[in-house]
């Protein structure tokens, strides 16, 4: 096996058993709680499907109602691991078992990176880049959720990767023919997860287009494998072509839903996401409630989670990748290959761009722009190279090596600090959670941070006690029951006024709903608590009695 | 002999000599300008790994030390163990920053030689006067964090401008307490919240004494819920109070009003007659402050009727809290 390929399945490999490892300790947040749901009817369906084959149809309908405002091939891939894992194995719990289908996309995200990394900039290239990306305290949270945004990123990441090598003399294997079929269907199942992967075609079709204007760069080198910047001639993009036919095919394929009344419900999947309402979000202490949004906003917020010398290299690597392009339009770079330069440009600004458009919901913290991470952890690994190459030739490896440990060592350290509170994480420049609670930014999201306090609440609760989770679903609620981590007798209340126990989850927007525990409790002082760094993420409160 | 120059001879511009350079300082800047612009691609690497090794190294620190700047559950049961023995009655502890509200957890609710009263733990953004009343309070213990990330802001500050006696900071680990003596504490005749169960209420909305969110922060007050569409006035008539200088109110829409949220007017009435009246939009989501004058009024009992008229329904309700002053 060759190194490129030893890194690749080395990383590959750490994701799968690091997230493997370190999600029993990660709560359930309120959207993957309706995706584990929604996994296990789909893979009932597939099961039902196989033994009635005519009655198809019904049973799409029945089966791909829950959660049909988003499409069925992730979930569909939770639904299969939980199957294997849980109901036949019996090696995990359901939770678990669909979590495995989401680290798959994970350690996928892991291999391609370092497949591109290496592309970018050798083997250096091919370790460091999945690091800068799985270094950042947001992203590392989201490789466990079954929840739908890694997998997208994943699978828009790769999908980009099979159109530049579509595009490039790099074809390894694949034929240009292949490498465009792979990216029609990594497309389709990236439609099919979420769709925010409508916008990927555009942004390719942009970059391809740009980059067919040299300015001042006369010829092109001759192909090499592999050799970014070579690009023996820019060929016309057959994937895109491959994307208009395959991509909707695999979307339809993959998610029943859409086997029947196709149009109408494709109508009014892409309807509800134009019309989502807005969450209210904390920003600099002001509750975002209706657009206009700031514009600033994803890139403070990126500015503020990213921990700082990683921010610092992908910013690095953004102007060594637009100052190649100026180089080259100069005629100074021939080696230069300019429309991947600009595939690289775009794919990382463009998700941030589109969120900070005024009228786009802004809430769910990074998540939303996660597909741009990827690219910039592979703009960050190659200007790390490209440092220790010109700082000292003859040691560049020891150069870049040091540099990656100054960039990734305080970020590995925060991961481990804020661990499981991922969605709770700022950076050094923030202050950590305490100076972004000072700054007033969004505290967390969406009910996961409850699971620190389960524990308590199963040693203390009174028999049969009901509990108001708040933020943290009923569907949640009874799938940390069914996977005997939450105590089975306790109930479910709807509020303070029916609960014995109150998980207050701080989320400004909501603070009302802790006053009237208050007030119904006749009491402000929680019994126990979870905090990062002294900011309270979870306060529970109690009636007299009900805590033991 | 010197032959003088000839006037119409040829002359020479010799160059300016070097300006004198005894500590090398122009030449080493023009080296510098030399090496850095244009820059060259080892001018830019070098940058960046300068930039990566700073942001990385102040990474390290900040993460290395941050748990050295955070109080530990001994400082935190330690504090606690203080104000259970020196805080009495009229004191409230203050929180800064105000996120620390683990102190809610820690802290006694109640005083421990006195059970029934209480030990209010409060957790305001401003405590300047004309900002917050601190209504029964003539104590307040300052709590803070003074080497979080963030800082403590200016409540210190806020708070010894309107004391009379500051004593501390006393540090107790990574917390710091601060006595701070009110120079003119408001010690309120009576309030409505708590003269409600004597009041007789007109009207078909529910009130009640609660503690509700107004302008993101906890307001003990009365609430006043008009769910449904017809939204009829209440009307709170208190018969025989009495009164002093002034009637100090506050209202406000409880929660997160959105935009179209209908407005609310509050109209303060002593013997029938109203004498002030306030209003509370969506638009201005706060705890809204009033004053009505009653020091014109004679020294005696008399009837207050506190009217709240909703333009249309509030499920979440109306805060309202009013007091008189002495």
């Amino acid at each position: 096996m060759n190194a490129r390929r030893t890194i690749a399945l080395g990383w590959g490999a750490a994701v799968l058993v690091a997230a493997a490892a370190t999600s029993p300790s990660v709560g359930i947040s309120r959207d993957e709680s309706v995706y584990v749901e929604a996994g296990g009817s789909y893979a009932r369906f597939w099961g039902e499907a196989l033994r009635a084959p005519s009655r198809v149809l019904e049973l799409a309908d029945r089966r791909y109602a829950p959660n049909h405002e988003h499409p069925g091939f992730a979930k569909g891939l939770f639904g299969l691991t939980r199957t294997v894992l849980h109901d036949v194995a019996g090696l995990t719990g359901e939770v678990q078992g669909s979590r495995a289908g989401a680290w798959l996309l994970a350690a996928f995200l892991a291999v391609v990176l370092a497949l591109w990394g290496f592309d970018l900039a050798g083997p250096m290239g091919g370790a460091i880049a999945p690091a800068l990306f799985f270094a950042v305290p947001r992203n590392f949270w989201h490789v466990h959720p079954a929840a739908l945004d890694l997998p997208v990123t994943a699978l828009l990441l790769a999908t980009t990767y099979a159109f530049w090598r579509s595009t490039s003399a790099s074809r390894g294997r694949l034929s240009t023919a292949g490498w465009a079929i792979t990216s029609g269907v990594l497309l389709g199942a990236a439609l099919a997860t979420k769709h925010n992967a409508w916008f990927l075609p555009p942004v390719l079709l942009a970059a391809w287009l740009l980059g067919s204007f040299r300015g001042r760069q006369a010829s092109h080198g001759p192909a090499s494998e592999g050799a970014v910047g070579v690009v023996g001639g820019h060929r016309f993009p057959w994937a895109l072509v491959a994307m208009a036919l395959l991509g909707p095919v695999v979307l339809v394929a993959s998610w029943p839903w859409l086997w029947h009344h196709t149009l109408p419900r494709i109508q009014g999947w892409l309807g509800y996401h134009l019309r989502h309402e807005n969450y209210p979000w904390m920003y600099l202490g002001t509750l975002l409630r209706e657009p206009p949004f700031p514009v600033a906003y994803p890139f403070v917020v990126t500015a503020l989670t990213v921990p700082a010398a990683i921010l610092v290299a992908m910013v690095g690597g953004l102007a060594q990748s637009g100052g190649r392009i100026v180089s080259a339009w100069r005629g100074r770079g021939p080696e230069v290959s300019i429309p991947t330069e600009w595939l690289l440009l775009l794919s990382s600004l463009f998700p941030i761009a589109l969120i900070a458009w005024p009228t786009v919901p802004h809430f769910g913290g990074v998540k939303h722009w996660m597909p741009a991470m990827p690219f910039l952890a592979l703009l960050g690994a190659r200007a790390l190279v490209t440092t220790g190459r010109r700082l000292w030739p003859a040691r560049a490896a020891a150069v870049t090596g040091v540099l990656a440990f100054l960039a990734l060592a305080p970020a590995a350290w925060q991961v481990a600090h804020v661990h499981p509170f991922g969605t709770a994480a700022w950076n050094e420049l923030a202050g950590g959670a305490p100076g972004a609670a000072t700054l007033g930014m969004q505290r967390q999201f969406w009910g996961d941070a409850a699971v620190a306090v389960l524990p308590a609440v199963n040693i203390h609760a009174a028999p049969g006690a009901r509990v108001w989770f708040q933020e943290t679903t009923a569907l949640a609620a009874r799938q940390y029951q069914r996977d005997g981590r939450l105590r089975r007798d306790l109930t479910v209340a709807s509020g303070p006024e029916d609960a014995d126990i109150s998980i207050w989850q701080y989320h400004q927007e909501f603070r009302d709903r802790e006053f009237r525990t208050w007030t119904e409790f006749r009491t402000t002082r929680p019994v126990t608590g979870a905090y990062l760094d002294e900011v309270p993420l979870v306060q529970v409160y109690a009636r007299p009695g009900a805590w033991r | 002999m010197t032959q003088p120059p000839d006037p119409r001879g040829p002359t020479y511009r010799l160059p300016e000599p070097p300006p004198p350079d005894p500590t090398g300082w122009y030449e080493l800047r023009r080296k510098a300008r030399a090496t850095l612009w244009p820059p060259r691609d080892i001018a830019w690497a070098a940058l960046l790994a300068v930039a990566v090794s700073a942001a990385g190294l102040y990474g390290l620190w900040f993460q290395a030390t941050l748990p050295g700047r955070l109080p530990s559950s001994t400082d935190w049961k330690a504090v606690a163990a203080v104000l259970a023995r020196d805080a009495r009655p009229g004191d409230a502890v203050a929180l800064a920053p105000p996120w620390a509200e683990r102190a809610r957890e820690v802290l006694p609710e109640r005083l421990p030689s006195r059970p029934e009263v209480p030990l209010p733990v409060l957790a305001y953004p401003s405590y300047a006067e004309g900002v917050e009343d601190l209504p029964g309070i003539s104590r307040v213990w300052l709590l803070s964090l003074p080497d979080a990330p963030g800082g403590a802001g200016s409540i210190a500050a806020q708070l010894a401008a309107r004391s009379s006696v500051v004593e501390g900071p006393v540090r107790i680990g990574r917390l710091a307490l601060t006595r701070n003596d009110l120079r003119a504490p408001l010690a309120p005749l009576w309030s409505l919240s708590d003269r409600l169960h004597s009041a007789s209420i007109e009207g078909s909305a529910p009130a009640a004494r609660e503690v509700r969110e107004v302008g993101f922060l906890p307001r003990s007050c009365v609430l006043a819920r008009f769910p449904g569409p017809g939204a009829e006035p209440l009307v709170l008539r208190l018969p025989a109070a009495p009164l002093g200088v002034a009637l100090r109110g506050h209202m406000g829409l409880v929660g997160d009003p959105s935009g179209g949220a209908p407005s609310v007017s509050v109209r303060v009435k002593v013997d029938g007659v109203e004498l002030g009246r306030a209003e509370a939009s969506a638009a201005r989501p706060a705890w809204i402050p009033f004053t009505v004058d009653t020091s014109r009024l004679p020294p005696t009992a008399h009837e207050v009727t506190v009217e709240i008229v909703p333009s249309g329904p509030l499920p979440l309700g109306v805060c309202l809290d009013l007091v008189a002053l002495p």
